[in-house]
């Protein structure tokens, strides 16, 4: 197996996509009902008015012509100015995007060690821990984001006051200069990814427990840690890593809950607020960003599952 | 999320213009008025104590956020830069011209109404040392919010001839109007002009500014972060320093609030508001009037059955004000009589309270031919409480004999396609607190399409005729007969006007005393 070329495959593959979803989502604005203009020069606007500030920002040329010019700008790293507030997109980008990948680089880290441990413990323990957790994994899964948040606000920012209750970063900071006001938000979004991925693993795990290879190992004498690290482990977490990845990849757009309750600075919000202004070049750069970190990130998790996969073999 | 009402509304919505409170050339010789706050400087002995950073929270506008105030639409924008720059006044209808002027020392205006001079107060100074002129002030005016985008700043070249406006001297700016206006002032000084100096084309950290506070820090979306300028004309703050903070959502402010993170929220949602009514450290400071917000329903004259008075009428009549009060914003707002701008001078308070009686207008849906007809109202979350009032009028409607329903678009929405929006039969809407008339002639008059269909050149006339006319109670009688027509065949259901819930800490006082409380300002404020 060569490492490289399916890197090499799977990158143009991705480049390829990133192109055609880019235009997927410039013609996604382009049919949304209404335009910036009203955002911008105010409901009451005369007709000339509009059509002055529809030609100020471009908005009367064809879309096709637009969306030329606006992958033109792209390949060479301007990604343009927002209608409203005339910022560069790109700014935007970096001072936002670090931010949610902070957050969803956080809670992979809080996810993936803690599902693995139940995962197993429930896997191949089964009985009644396994209801308990399983059933527990289940109601949260099955709870909004929204009242696992407020509920441990609740908890431990009004009850305990242990922990802020809104991620206030310094001004000009970064949320690393204040780590306490992360760990609602990551808290909050690791309850719903732990839970699937505890239940995702549980089953590959009792899967891989009932196989014949292991049963033979359990015959060879290979037994607790050892057993489940060299010989369940690798052939269960295939599903469960995808499944990860494909959640952490989302979670860097789509936080915008967990980013309005705790007003994490994340690039959530950003889309959300472009959206409703309609301003397209916005919408446009954040969602193209988005597009290529979820490529990114689903191709690190196709790389990490085929390592495991190649660790299968091995081992065997 | 909660919608802000942000500042481009206010801005297209309020363009303030007029003002009936014409104020007759007499008055004017003698117009230099020094602010009331202006002798309370801060001192050993004087209350309050002076000193602390307050940390104010809003909802921002995410990275769109800029330090161009001329070109940001979002009310943090506006906050931000009254607490940096100086301004041309405030809109104050206590005040013996209806306004408080600033870095001016009055306005004149020529017998004839054509020229306004411009007074500038001597002595002011910028951050770079440098005294303000009328250099300063013309390029604020004419060149900066003369290019803006925003409707608010392009009124002043609606009304004033910007290519002649000369500066006579360092303390004269000399603006001739376009046509006879009695309400100039109320034009210049509504809050939005703010100066900043001759010659400046980007606004960045470390420019001179003139105003209560220099900014130090700023981060879009963030928050900024100010110091006390100790040279500022008028009064020098109470404050050290400020801290202004973007946190969107409502309740997330309010914890901020109870957990002593910051000391004063603005613009909350009723819920939010209604759980810290009993929390002991913390006070609701809602905005009084005039500053509040109505929130209305248009009728649109060009789709039938609208087109009848009679229908009209009804549907003004059907509407239960005081549940919506009670049940919308837990009483914490005041009933409307479907005319915006209540509280202001030009307001017609003398018309009498529409009383709620289904009866009668079930009544009167039955001599229009218009007895079980189908309607649907459109709205949008576009401010807290807007859809909540627009379910409850549609059961009001359901009692007279409608079949209404309601239709809610998502967030953003709602004026995004403005044609659509102007060609709905029923849609939910929201005024700004400005004067009666300015907002007439800016949303109403001439048949624009915010109008939906009212089209009467009478009471246009009315209007301009009331703010051309300089004698107080004459242009009173006029702009209250132009409102009297609104009120009695208009398409406007105007039950409710709302403040803004805005929560300070315990202890912090003096920001009411700034003016423009929807934009709120600290050069007064102070902590406990």
């Amino acid at each position: 197996m060569n490492l490289l070329a399916f890197v090499g495959r799977r990158l143009a593959g991705a480049a390829v996509l990133l192109v055609l979803l880019s235009a997927a989502i410039f013609a996604a604005t382009a049919v949304l009902p209404g335009d910036a203009v009203s955002a911008v020069a105010g409901v009451d606007a005369s007709e000339g008015q509009r059509a002055d500030v529809r030609a100020e920002l471009g908005l009367d040329r064809p879309a096709a012509e637009r969306y030329a010019s606006w992958a033109a700008d792209a390949l060479r790293g301007d990604l343009g100015r927002g209608f409203i507030g005339e910022r560069p997109v790109t700014e935007v980008l970096a001072t936002r995007l670090p931010n949610s990948l902070l957050l969803a680089g956080l809670t992979l880290a809080v996810t993936a060690p803690l599902a693995t441990l139940l995962g197993l413990w429930t896997g191949l323990r089964g009985g009644g821990a396994d209801r308990l957790v399983s059933t527990g994994a289940q109601v949260l899964a099955a709870v909004p984001e929204f009242v696992i948040a407020a509920l441990l606000i609740a908890v431990l920012a009004v009850w305990l006051e242990v922990l802020p209750r809104v991620s206030v970063i310094p001004l000009g900071g970064t949320p690393l200069d204040v780590p306490r006001a992360l760990a609602l938000p990551v808290l909050t979004l690791s309850a719903v990814g732990l839970a699937v991925a505890t239940r995702l693993l549980r089953v590959s795990v009792a899967d891989a427990a009932a196989t014949p290879y292991c049963e033979a190992a359990r015959l060879n004498g290979v037994r607790g840690v050892r057993l489940a690290a060299r010989h369940i482990l690798p052939n269960a977490a295939g599903p469960a890593v995808q499944a990860l990845t494909l959640t952490t990849g989302a979670l860097v757009g789509s936080a915008v809950v967990v980013e309005n309750v705790f007003d994490y600075p994340g690039i959530g919000r950003e889309l959300q607020l472009a959206v409703a202004a309609r301003d397209v070049p916005m919408v446009q750069g954040i969602a193209t960003a988005l597009v290529a970190v979820m490529l990114a990130v689903l191709l690190l998790g196709d790389i990490c599952a085929r390592l495991l996969g190649a660790r299968e073999r091995h081992g065997r | 999320m909660s919608r802000q009402f942000d500042r481009r509304t206010f801005l297209r919505r309020g363009a303030a213009g007029a003002a009936a409170l014409a104020v007759g050339p007499g008055l004017l010789a003698a117009c230099s008025t020094d602010e009331p706050g202006s002798g309370r400087k801060p001192g050993p002995g004087s209350s309050p104590r002076s000193g602390g950073t307050l940390r104010a929270a809003f909802v921002g506008g995410g990275a769109s956020e800029t330090l161009d105030f001329f070109n940001g639409p979002s009310a943090l924008d506006l906050v931000r830069a009254r607490a940096w720059h100086g301004t041309l006044g405030n809109l104050d209808p206590s005040g013996p011209d209806g306004v408080r002027y600033g870095v001016l020392k009055g306005i004149d205006l020529s017998a004839d109404l054509s020229t306004y001079t411009l007074h500038v107060r001597p002595g002011v100074r910028f951050t770079d040392g440098s005294e303000l002129t009328s250099a300063d002030i013309l390029h604020s005016l004419s060149v900066l919010a003369g290019k803006s985008m925003l409707p608010v700043y392009r009124l002043a070249a609606a009304n004033f001839d910007l290519a002649r406006a000369k500066a006579d001297g360092d303390l004269k700016v000399v603006l001739p109007t376009l046509r006879p206006i009695a309400d100039g002032r109320m034009i210049l000084c509504q809050g939005n002009f703010l100066v900043v100096k001759d010659g400046t084309k980007t606004f960045r950290k470390g420019m001179p500014s003139c105003g209560p506070f220099r900014l130090t820090e700023f981060t879009a979306g963030q928050g900024s972060a100010f110091e006390r300028f100790d040279d500022h004309y008028g009064n020098v703050p109470h404050l050290d320093g400020l801290e202004l903070r973007s946190i969107a959502d409502s309740t997330a402010r309010a914890g901020a609030l109870t957990s002593g993170e910051i000391d004063f929220a603005h613009d909350l949602s009723p819920v939010t508001a209604r759980t810290l009514a009993d929390d002991a450290k913390v006070r609701l400071v809602p905005t009084k009037s005039p500053y509040l917000v109505g929130l209305s329903f248009q009728m649109n004259m060009s789709v039938e059955p609208f087109d009848d008075p009679r229908v009209r009428e009804a549907f003004k009549l059907a509407v239960d004000r005081e549940a919506m009060v009670k049940t919308v914003f837990y009483g914490d707002a005041e009933i409307g009589n479907d005319l915006p701008s209540m509280g202001f001078p030009d307001y017609a308070e003398s018309l009498p309270q529409r009383a709620h009686d289904p009866a009668r207008a079930r009544e009167l849906l039955k001599e229009a031919g218009a007895d079980g007809m189908k309607v649907r109202l459109t709205t949008g979350p576009e401010t807290p409480g807007m859809v909540e009032m627009a379910t409850l009028f549609v059961e009001d409607l359901k009692k007279a004999g409608v079949q209404a329903s309601v239709r809610e678009l998502p967030a953003g929405q709602l004026y995004a396609d403005f044609a659509t929006y102007a060609a709905l039969p029923l849609a939910g809407s929201y005024q700004m607190p400005i004067p009666a008339l300015s907002t007439y002639q800016m949303s109403t008059a001439g048949g624009s399409p915010s109008a939906f269909g009212w089209k009467e050149s009478e009471t246009d006339t009315l209007v301009a005729r009331a703010r051309a006319e300089s004698d107080r109670s004459k242009a009173k009688q006029l702009g209250t007969q132009a409102q009297r027509t609104r009120w009695e065949e208009g398409n406007q259901v105007l039950p409710v006007f709302k403040p803004n819930l805005n929560a300070q800490a315990e202890g912090v006082s003096g920001i009411r005393d700034d003016l423009f409380e929807q934009f709120p300002g600290f050069s007064q404020a102070s902590l406990a």
